[in-house]
């Protein structure tokens, strides 16, 4: 109880910090999220396509994927230095494969008689994608960003360790100057906002389904 | 006779490596007909049926759509142009019925009002109900979704439409019912309607000519009455026995309703010299509002073709116009007469059925 009250003590003493440290990590994250996106959606379609290419890309990603987030920054800094962009860099790298995997086998799992009676209705191959394969698939999609997301959350903590700021800035600094309570501050911060993230897209993502569900 | 054709296979064929899936088929579909391709699994009826619209491209041989060589024209603008329903309809689930039915509307980029107002007609034109327009496809039971999915390939107003197993995915109540509606809409739309389908008394019922296919060949082409007399062994033996019996059962009766019924009103004479009293025993009194009062034989008539009311006998009991020619033949044999007044619930007195008129129908396809 104690600790509990030390760092409800930090958190109001210290606001502002808490709050510039919240924003520095939203916006990392959802810079992230975003190139994610136009990189991964893309891709996964294209990949839906030819097979060949599937599995090298598929397979390249789930091993960047596998890396440690410690190895990747140490990998990145030689070449692009400390900051935002490697950071924003290896959470894009991170975040590639929930979102690949899922536009592709979600263009995939598009039943087959569905494109074929929107093709028999004369639909081209650019309305099929669009009018078709991507709403179809638009769930499975949103799954694989919804994933990205929640994890990239979670990720950017350890951007303090590539100097990119966020929320593991109040973590490390209390570990390193024992204040016990500006530590747990920081933890339960960073817990807190990910499980309330996670709630809300949650929330959106079963709407999404809900919508979108699929029965004869 | 020759009358114009809009679909027309010649020596066409569809290879797989050194499979002959589809080989060297040849027919024409005439303009509003529907032409049923039927045969075994395999056969490559589906095959043909996607050649037209080039979902499947052909290997050799060439096929005319309204007389012109397909593989002159754009696949997506063909495809446009035709309707195309399918067995598991293929109706979009994330879109709402009304755009369902315009989807083409909408690859064209046709109005949204345009889209509104077609979706509109045609809900009413497969007998569906303004409010289902809004609701999503699996809200609809499969009949009502295999509705929307012809009132879908009728969107575009196209002349043909090609039918790919349609009542395929629903239970035989809903199918034979979706038949009879698509018989009556036919009757409207005229539309040139090439069928495939496994199910030979839905072929005999639905189609004016039926070809059969078998290991990618057509065996033989013909109106189901020819068919039912082929001496060919694989044709017996796909449509099995009885198949005559099954073709009368799949005519409707109001086929062989008697054009020109000698017809009187009550307190009117019968006009004795009359051209169409020849080869009737009755005559058939009718009231004002056209229905069926009674009927008087000829014989009964005083000499100056005058009766009285209390000589009119009542009608014997009537069937529907929906039934099929065997039905109506078994009713004459149970009631002992050679015809049969048939009547609509609603609209009242249809005509009458005679009993050598079914029996001609035989001898009518020996031409």
């Amino acid at each position: 109880m104690e600790l509990l009250a030390s760092a409800w003590a930090y958190f109001l003493n210290r606001q502002d910090l808490m709050f510039e440290v919240l924003k520095e990590h939203v916006t990392l994250v959802l810079w992230a999220t975003f190139f994610t996106v136009i990189i991964g959606v893309p891709v996964g379609i294209a990949i839906s396509r030819t097979e060949k290419l599937r599995n090298t890309i598929l397979g390249s990603v789930s091993i960047l994927y596998t890396i440690p987030i410690l190895a990747l920054f140490g990998f990145l800094i030689p070449i692009m230095g400390i900051g935002s962009t490697p950071a924003l860099i290896a959470l894009v790298i991170y975040g590639l494969l929930p979102v690949i995997r899922n536009s592709c086998v979600g263009i995939i799992q598009v039943h087959p008689q569905l494109k074929e009676s929107a093709r028999g209705m004369g639909a081209n191959d650019l309305q099929l994608l669009f009018k078709v394969e991507i709403p179809l698939a638009f769930p499975v999609i949103f799954a694989g960003i919804r994933t990205a997301l929640v994890m990239n959350f979670s990720l950017a903590t350890y951007a303090v360790f590539i100097g990119a700021g966020g929320m593991g800035r109040i973590i490390m600094q209390g570990i390193r100057t024992f204040n016990t309570g500006m530590m747990l501050a920081g933890i339960l911060m960073v817990v807190i906002t990910t499980v309330l993230l996670e709630r809300m897209v949650g929330v959106v993502d079963n709407r999404i389904q809900k919508r979108y569900s699929l029965s004869d | 006779m020759t009358r114009e054709i809009s679909v027309e296979l010649q020596k066409v064929s569809k290879l797989y490596g050194q499979d002959k899936v589809v080989n060297e088929v040849s027919l024409s579909v005439e303009k509003g007909e529907i032409f049923v391709l039927i045969g075994p699994s395999g056969c490559g009826k589906t095959t043909t049926l996607k050649m037209i619209n080039q979902l499947i491209p052909h290997t050799s041989g060439n096929i005319l759509v309204n007389g012109t060589d397909v593989a002159e024209l754009d696949v997506v603008e063909l495809r446009r142009s035709i309707g195309y329903v399918i067995q598991y309809i293929g109706l979009l689930p994330h879109l709402t019925i009304q755009e369902n039915i315009a989807f083409v509307l909408k690859l064209t980029k046709q109005s949204k009002k345009l889209q509104k107002e077609k979706a509109e007609e045609l809900i009413e034109t497969v007998g569906l109900d303004f409010s289902h327009l809004n609701r999503y496809p699996r809200e609809l039971s499969g009949g009502q979704q295999q509705r929307v999915g012809v009132a879908r390939a009728l969107a575009a107003n196209p002349d043909i439409l090609l039918m790919d197993e349609p009542f395929g995915a629903v239970d035989p109540l809903t199918r034979e019912q979706l038949q009879n509606e698509l018989l009556r809409l036919q009757e409207s739309i005229q539309k040139t309607i090439v069928f495939v389908t496994h199910d030979m008394q839905e072929a005999f019922k639905v189609g004016n000519r039926i070809g059969i296919l078998r290991q990618g060949e057509l065996v033989t082409l013909g109106t189901p009455m020819e068919i039912v007399k082929s001496d060919d062994e694989f044709v017996k033996n796909f449509i099995g026995q009885g198949a005559l019996f099954e073709v009368f059962d799949t005519i409707p009766v109001t086929r062989v309703l008697e054009k020109s019924v000698p017809l009187v009103r009550i307190h009117e004479k019968v006009d004795l010299q009359a051209e169409e009293l020849k080869d009737w025993e009755n005559v058939f009194v009718v009231e004002p509002d056209g229905n069926c009062k009674g009927y008087i034989p000829l014989s009964d008539l005083n000499k100056d073709g005058s009766f009285a009311a209390e000589q009119i006998e009542p009608l014997p009991k009537a069937s529907s116009p929906d039934i099929s020619v065997k039905l109506a033949v078994q009713e004459m044999l149970w009631g002992g007469r050679t015809w049969l007044p048939i009547v609509d619930e609603s609209t009242g007195f249809k005509g009458i059925v005679l009993f050598r008129s079914c029996a001609a129908l035989v001898a009518e396809n020996g031409r």
